[in-house]
């Protein structure tokens, strides 16, 4: 009965939304506060109908429900518990009513926390995502639904890809969707604020919270997944310039970018029309994002779960929400009148220039994922575009931007002097040229190019740590009120620091596996050894294993340095029994930052085992940095100024502000 | 009913939810321009914030603060009321009343299973098993206990036989080689491995399959059961000097009333004939006609596979008496997507064989595979 | 400045790094991009030795031999024509003989050989790469379960 009872919640929700979609507008444009206060309702409540519903599916996977079709075809009763949870969004149907549960979860905490929004810019934005909602709700309802039945039940299941069962899938599509649906919100405050006709610097303080909250998640989101993929593949590579990882990184670059401009729209009124449209194309690469990977157009490794029939629904939905969207904004644009002046030096002149960096980026990279589509389109040959294509076109881009990182906090808003940020800056700029000159030193005959990457990313760190330093008042006031005043600093300042230091940190890490590890793939038998980075590794040959789904031939290597063992790292390879697939379990062996990645290969047939072994110096930077970009943006988000704008209006500032005038 | 009862629950609770904010009587009007102001009060704090920690000098400060007034003098001078809930809250709460709960329960029947329960397995397997006593729940029983205690090497060893009687080849192989891992090789154990991958194969002694007989019979030599297959085995490789002499043995070792006698002789006869026939032709294609077949286009294949079976239906002709040959028919027939012809030739083979006898067993079994009815039984 | 020639300055500058990236993007696009062939392309257009490609099809049935140490070689077929490929490194887990590869490489100067340095075989058992899948449809072999 759950189940039945899911499934009408579900029905009920799209009735919601369609109720949501309409009334609140009409509401907002007749100023009827009764109509307009029915949006937060409205969301709230279709939270609640999608979350029974997710319930429901839940449980059926939880309880090995086989009447249901969809745990039917991916779960089997003998799954590991968290593999049956994480089951749930493994699949198309599944993962599609996650979409959505996390769309109106969105929408549900625009309805709680928006007190300090003004209710008809409310009204619009929850309708916007009404519509959303409405449409992703169709869409599963009519071509995905996670609630087929069958009767009589089967009495085992299919099970679950063996890629998929491993915690990755229980963190990585989450963290990804709240980024992705996030930027739904900015999507939502853009096409309100056109319909509304008002867009100004309150707006955009409006905004940012979401497009920090969706980038914080993104961010990790993305993160998280190159992870899995770096351990689950057995490949060794964390980023492989695939379609799909293109498809959330685009969303990424441009939400970057806007968590960027609606600064500067914030503070000074400026790149409104600019803003507004990154808000429509960033939730745009969202769907374009998800798209790509729901219909399987494009030739990735690590899809799963598409189907090119239920792509095309997706395609509509597609064009008519960007296509709306970019009318929409075409007709408005006009309208919006010009903000603050700036010089090209000054805060604002680096945000551009940070804007212009990050979209032109985003542009290669969409180029790069969708050329092979346009050319086999109109040519009818097919091609892949690769690594290469990419590392030529979006590194160059990223240079420049690196390096103009430091300056941006550090220059004043509207008119800046590079020449005093230059001098604040040469402690940094000192200790990255040192860090580059010890690269060489140590690392002989090291490339000079990696030595300036690290180098870069040295710059990163100490500029975020300037910055602070700076605002804290060091060199001019002594320390005790400098801490005092580090303590006083907007959470926003330390976010922004902690963001741009994590990316100095991902920077290092990510030249130095680039430009430092070694990779080696040879025969081994049980006793023989091979030299791996300043590790020895010796076989110490294959035995059987067996997990709860699984049986695995398990091989393990003693690693030792110098002489000395301390530590034995195990690759496996496995078989799942539902499925009768085979996958690699690669070995990872974690020594400080770095990593000694072990995989095995066939049995060759003297009785050897191909052995393929990575050493990845400083490779965890990678992730860590992104961690601590995250962190940053949670911190920010923490930032009181964020919350700003309910009303509760005392004479104290009218007579604050009548001072200011 | 009960489904029924809680959908109208939810629907009432839902319907009510949106009526609430339509009902209520606004308190404060909201005014959008508050709101712009208090986030420009807090601009302008914040810049005193900058000034008291030296971030911003002073004439820089002044304009800053001059510019921020100036918006917030521009929004609190536009001035937008809201209207309090009008004649439209109450159109409104029509629409609600009706459009939810009827949207709801038309597009639920439209899709929906009202009347289905949920279904969870471990109910499923805890229900008393009715009165045919269903295998199938007693084998999902047996598989949620090993489940939780996949190390029980006797539950698998109980249930490795009874899947391959079923017909589950895959599983009863999954079994059999966690049998063999926890408990130990043993001649059946080995013997019933080798039938399953040959059940899977779909009736090929393939070299896996050989190699757990050869266990089998290193474990126990002579045990019928492996002796049987690895003589099978060299027939179906075209050995069939090696098979004669393998079968005979089996035959020579064994009583004559044993079971699997009959399945024996028909082997030997059909070897025979292929023995007898050895000199003329080539029973099989050999591995020039089989590479040949790789490099044609597929309706060549078809023509050579095809002319290959006339081939054999030819020589069936001369030779009704071989089994293997008959089967091997039936078989290709159905793969080439001929039934008509395989249930001809079904029939033909059945004249051949007794009634009761192992070829005629065989021939029915396959029959039963095929799911083809043999046209003329007597 | 003037408001007009800020808004000047930034727009030039917008133009300028457009332009290195539509330059760079023009430049990798001809020098970067791996175009796909099947066997029979092969055949019937004979790609120059030494230019990267990328081929699929399906493993050719008991082609796959393992050489010295971590080499494997194996050949690729469309059914209407093969090509033998040269490996050497670890074959993805799902890599059997039948079943649908991409691998990338060039072929080796006297054009008999074809040195993979990548094989794709899809982590997904029902996965067929888009490429086979197409290319072998075209030869009438493979119906998709997708249509």
């Amino acid at each position: 009965m759950i189940v039945e009872l899911g499934h009408y919640a579900l029905v009920m929700a799209l009735a919601v939304a369609l109720i949501q979609s309409v009334l609140p507008v009409i509401g907002s444009i007749r100023q009827d506060a009764g109509l307009m206060a029915l949006a937060p309702a409205a969301a709230v409540t279709s939270f609640f109908l999608v979350l029974l519903a997710f319930i429901a599916l839940t449980v059926s996977y939880v309880t090995s429900d086989f009447s249901v079709q969809n745990v039917w075809e991916n779960s089997h009763s003998l799954k590991p518990m968290i593999y049956k949870i994480s089951g749930v969004w493994g699949n198309h149907e599944g993962s599609m009513l996650l979409w959505i549960l996390i769309l109106v979860f969105f929408s549900a905490l625009v309805a709680f926390f928006g007190g300090n929004l003004p209710a008809a810019l409310k009204a619009n934005a929850l309708a916007v995502q009404a519509w959303i909602t409405a449409a992703f709700l169709f869409f599963v309802l009519l071509t995905s639904n996670p609630f087929q039945r069958l009767n009589p039940a089967p009495i085992e299941g299919r099970d679950l890809n063996p890629i998929l069962q491993d915690v990755g899938l229980a963190i990585h599509p989450p963290l990804l969707y709240l980024g992705y649906v996030g930027f739904s919100i900015c999507f939502s405050f853009a096409i309100a604020a056109l319909i509304d006709g008002r867009i100004d610097a309150a707006w955009a303080r409006w905004v940012r919270p979401w497009t920090l909250a969706a980038w914080t998640a993104l961010t990790a989101g993305i993160a998280m997944g190159s992870y899995w993929a770096y351990y689950e593949l057995g490949w060794g590579g964390w980023w492989f310039w695939d379609p799909v990882e293109n498809a959330s990184f685009m969303p990424w670059l441009a939400g970057t970018a806007l968590l960027h401009s609606a600064l500067v729209m914030e503070k000074r009124e400026a790149l409104k029309i600019w803003t507004v449209l990154l808000a429509i194309i960033t939730f745009s690469l969202s769907l374009l994002g998800t798209f790509l990977v729901r219909s399987g157009v494009l030739t990735s490794v690590h899809a799963f779960a598409t189907d090119p029939t239920r792509g095309v629904f997706i395609l509509g939905i597609l064009v008519v929400f960007i296509g709306g969207a970019f009318s929409l904004f075409a007709l408005r644009a006009q309208s919006l009148k010009q903000g603050g002046l700036f010089a090209p030096i000054s805060r604002e002149g680096a945000l551009v220039l940070n804007n212009l960096f990050l979209t032109t980026a985003t542009l290669t990279v969409l180029v790069g994922t969708l050329y092979p589509l346009v050319l086999e389109a109109v040519t009818g040959s097919k091609i892949s575009v690769g690594p290469p294509f990419f590392n030529l076109t979006f590194g160059p881009l990223m240079v420049p931007l690196l390096l103009a990182v430091p300056f941006g906090p550090l220059l004043a808003w509207k008119r800046g002097d590079l020449l005093a940020v230059s001098q604040r800056l040469y402690a940094a700029a000192g200790v990255s040229l040192l860090t580059a000159l010890a690269v060489v030193y140590f690392a002989t005959g090291a490339p000079v190019l990696a030595a300036l990457g690290i180098a870069m990313g040295v710059w990163l760190i100490c500029g975020s740590l300037t910055d602070l330093a700076y605002r804290a008042g060091a060199g001019r006031v002594d320390l005790q009120v400098m801490w005092q005043r580090f303590k006083g600093l907007p959470r926003s300042a330390f976010g922004t620091a902690l963001a741009h230091l994590g990316l100095g940190v991902s920077v290092i890490g990510i030249v130095a596996v680039t430009a430092f590890s070694t990779e080696l793939v040879t025969t081994m038998k049980q006793g023989g050894q091979t030299v791996s980075g300043p590790y020895t590794l010796v076989f110490e040959g294959l035995r059987p294993n067996t997990g709860p789904n699984y049986t695995e031939l398990q091989g393990r290597f003693a690693v030792s340095r110098d002489g000395e063992q301390f530590a034995t790292v195990t690759s496996a390879k496995r078989i799942y029994t539902a499925r009768r697939m085979p996958t690699t379990e690669a070995g990872i062996l974690t020594i400080g930052p770095s990593q000694l990645y072990v995989s095995l290969g066939d049995e060759t047939p003297d009785g050897g085992t191909v052995v393929r072994v990575w050493w990845k110096p400083w490779v965890t930077f990678i992730w860590i940095g992104t961690i601590i970009m995250s962190v940053g943006g949670i911190v920010s988000l923490f930032d009181r100024r964020l919350r700003v704008g309910a009303p509760a209006a005392s004479r104290k500032r009218a007579a604050a502000a009548e001072q200011a005038i | 009913m009960m489904f029924w009862v809680l959908a109208a629950v939810l629907t009432v609770a839902a319907t009510i939810s949106l009526l609430v904010p339509l009902a209520r009587t606004v308190s404060r009007q909201d005014n959008a321009t508050e709101h712009d102001a208090e986030v420009y009060y807090d601009q302008l704090r914040e810049i005193d914030r900058d000034i008291e920690a030296g971030l911003i000098a002073g004439e820089e400060a002044e304009y800053a603060r001059a510019e921020v007034g100036r918006r917030l003098l521009k929004a609190t001078n536009a001035n937008a009321k809201s209207r309090p809930g009008s004649s439209l809250s109450s159109a409104a709460r029509y629409v609600v009343i009706v459009f939810l709960p009827v949207m709801a329960v038309i597009g639920y029947l439209a899709i929906g299973k009202p009347g289905m329960p949920a279904q969870p397995l471990a109910a499923r397997i805890q229900a008393p098993a009715n009165d045919e006593t269903d295998i199938r729940t007693l084998i999902a029983q047996a598989e949620s206990h090993l489940a939780s205690n996949p190390g029980d090497g006797w539950g698998w060893d109980v249930l490795a036989p009874i899947y391959l009687n079923l017909g589950r080849a895959g599983d009863a192989e999954t079994a059999y080689r966690n049998a063999i891992r926890l408990l130990g090789s043993s001649a059946s154990r080995q013997a019933g491995l080798g039938r399953a991958l040959f059940a899977e194969s779909g009736g090929i002694v393939t070299a896996e399959a050989q190699a757990a007989f050869q266990a089998a019979e290193d474990l126990e030599p002579g045990n019928p059961l492996s002796s049987f297959f690895l003589a099978l085995g060299l027939a179906q490789e075209g050995n069939y000097a090696g098979a004669k002499a393998a079968f005979e043995k089996l035959a020579a070792n064994s009583p004559p009333d044993a079971p699997w006698m009959p399945q024996v002789q028909a082997h030997l006869k059909g070897i025979n004939a292929n023995l007898a026939a050895a000199g003329e032709a080539a029973p099989g294609p050999d591995e020039e006609d089989v590479a040949a077949a790789m490099e044609m286009s597929p309706e060549d294949r078809m023509a050579m596979i095809g002319g290959m079976v006339d081939g054999l239906d030819a020589r069936l002709r001369d030779n009704p008496d071989d089994l293997d040959g008959w089967l091997r028919l039936v078989r290709s027939y159905m793969v080439l997507g001929e039934p008509e012809k395989a249930g001809d030739a079904l029939d033909r083979a059945l004249l051949n064989f007794e009634d009761g006898s192992a070829g005629r067993l065989a021939l029915t079994k396959a029959a039963e595979q095929f799911g083809l009815t043999p046209q003329r039984v007597e | 400045m003037t408001r007009k020639q800020k808004r000047l300055a930034v727009i030039a500058g917008g133009v300028g790094v457009l332009g290195v990236a539509v330059l760079l993007v023009l430049f990798a696009l001809q020098e970067q991009i791996v175009y796909f062939h099947s066997p029979t392309d092969i055949a019937e257009k004979p790609v120059n030795p030494g230019t990267r490609i990328r081929l699929g099809g399906l493993v050719a049935e008991n082609s796959v031999a393992r050489g010295q140490g971590t080499t494997v070689e194996f050949a690729v077929t469309d059914t209407a024509n093969t090509v033998e490929i040269t490996y050497t490194g670890i074959l993805p887990d799902l890599f059997r003989e039948g079943q649908g590869v991409v691998v990338e490489g060039a072929f080796r100067p006297d054009n008999a050989l074809f040195v993979a340095d990548t094989v794709l075989a899809k982590h997904d058992e029902t996965y067929m790469p888009k490429e086979v899948a197409d290319s072998l449809k075209k030869q009438g072999v493979w119906q998709g379960n997708e249509e």
